[in-house]
């Protein structure tokens, strides 16, 4: 019986472990905040964190995030960049390195460190945070394009 | 280390192989994209002009003047013409071609043979075909709306496929009203803000002729000779189901639609032709009814002429060349 209860233990510590290393769950808002400057989108993005610091991270992530595959609504409704939405599953390897803390992220978004921000606090352990940053979706579908995520307009 | 000789001969050939196939996909034809005011926007601003078409008065665009009079209108083509470069699909430009075949009437016009002093050959038809025209036509119109100081654009891009006439990508809107911007500030932020949503209904149009296949229409005529039409019969079978049978056996999947027919002529609409010939060059829709005539004179010693209408449209005449 014993062993039968210790394969039992084994197999819940390595659901536990399987679950933990699913893939990042997304958990934000993203809306059209005006016309940006060509090449760019200026979106409004709110985000939540544990602290203000690790939202206003996510909000770069979650801004990438939305314009690739969720679309931006509002006045300039403008659709997900990726096409389509399997291709998040598809370059799953590409997009978990793309937006992991050492990825590349970062360097599409425009975040103004002078611009106002809503911060709100959800729970002891949460904060919501609602900014306007700008995505540099010309850069960012050129390099996609090139490492062969997405599809270059054409054949 | 040891080298087996056939495996090292097969792998060669699969790396020959692999770059002859990555040569043919290079080769892809790309549809012509070209960007022209709509009739509307050109009779809104006068941009007209009248012919006799046979006792009848017809209105047709004037495009040279409208590029030359509006600079709004360059800002708009130019600003599209620039994003869609950006892109990887360079566009034809309106004013460059119409200059270019003004450029080429004149040359034609001065070019005669040495020896006889012969003019070139040209039919009514070449004269008539010989205007700007493109595989899609990206279709402008915009209005200011003015609302007391404050000014707003209404903004509509229509993408045409030239040959079956179908609206494959749009975008439309008006944008944000404005006190103080003027109107090629707001003209310039339309194009920027509609183009996104253009472009994906454009790759949606061309993912649709990778699985489906190109989409071309087909016609089928007779030279009045009274020697045949298409109820004449080979081996007990009129040619209207020759040609029926044939276009079925060769569409992909089977699809063509077959919108009007009578003894002199057939009109097939949506025919779905492959992509490419089977030696992989891309197949259009000269290549394809060129196929129709080869198996006609095989068959059936069927005498025909093929006309073209770029890429999207061609005609058999049956009958002789």
């Amino acid at each position: 019986m014993n062993s039968i209860y210790r394969l039992l233990l084994c197999v819940v510590v390595i659901l536990l472990f399987a679950t933990k290393a699913q893939a990042q769950e997304w958990h934000y808002e993203i809306s059209c905040a005006g016309v940006g400057v060509q090449g760019t989108y200026m979106v409004e993005v709110t985000s939540y964190g544990k602290t203000v610091d690790a939202a206003l991270e996510q909000m770069k992530k979650d801004a990438i995030h939305g314009v690739l595959f969720k679309g931006i609504s509002g006045k300039c409704t403008q659709k997900p960049l990726a096409g389509k939405a399997e291709a998040e599953t598809e370059h799953k390897a590409f997009f978990d390195k793309f937006f992991s803390a050492s990825g590349d992220y970062a360097k599409y978004v425009v975040d103004e460190q002078n611009v106002n921000f809503m911060v709100t606090k959800v729970n002891k352990k949460e904060y919501k945070v609602t900014k306007v940053v700008s995505v540099k979706k010309d850069m960012l579908r050129r390099d996609l394009e090139k490492a062969g995520v997405i599809k270059a307009l054409g054949f | 280390m040891n080298f087996n000789f056939p495996d090292m001969k097969r792998f060669g050939l699969s790396i020959i192989l692999l770059c002859f196939v990555l040569s043919l996909s290079a080769q892809e034809k790309k549809p012509t994209i070209m960007v022209v005011p709509s009739d509307v926007w050109c009779n809104q601003h006068g941009y007209m002009t009248t012919f006799d078409n046979q006792g009848t008065t017809q209105k047709v665009p004037d495009y040279k003047t409208a590029l030359q009079n509006d600079a709004d209108l360059l800002l708009v083509i130019g600003a599209i013409n620039t994003l869609m470069a950006d892109r990887g699909f360079p566009l034809k430009n309106l004013e460059s071609v119409l200059k270019s075949i003004e450029q080429r009437m004149a040359e034609d016009n001065m070019t005669v043979s040495k020896t006889s002093g012969a003019e070139l050959a040209e039919t009514p038809l070449d004269r008539l075909r010989r205007t700007a025209k493109a595989d899609i036509i990206m279709q402008i119109t915009w209005t200011v709306n003015t609302t007391g100081p404050k000014k707003s654009i209404t903004y509509i891009l229509q993408g045409i496929d030239s040959y079956t006439d179908k609206q494959i990508a749009g975008a439309q809107g008006t944008g944000d009203p404005s006190f103080t911007a003027e109107t090629p500030v707001l003209l310039q932020e339309a194009v920027v803000t509609h183009m996104d949503n253009f472009c994906f209904q454009l790759q949606s149009y061309f993912d649709d002729l990778i699985a489906k296949g190109r989409e071309v229409a087909v016609d089928v005529r007779v030279f009045d000779t009274g020697e045949m039409d298409l109820e004449t019969e080979f081996n007990g079978v009129e040619l209207t189901e020759i040609i029926d049978e044939w276009m079925n056996a060769n569409t992909v999947n089977h699809i063509f639609n077959k919108s009007d027919a009578s003894e002199n002529y057939i009109q097939y609409e949506q025919v779905r032709i492959p992509l490419y010939k089977t030696n992989g060059a891309s197949m259009d829709a000269e290549g394809f009814v060129r196929n129709l005539r080869t198996y006609l004179r095989q068959e059936y010693q069927i005498q025909s002429k093929v006309m073209t209408r770029g890429l999207g449209r061609a005609i058999l005449v049956i009958g002789e060349k």
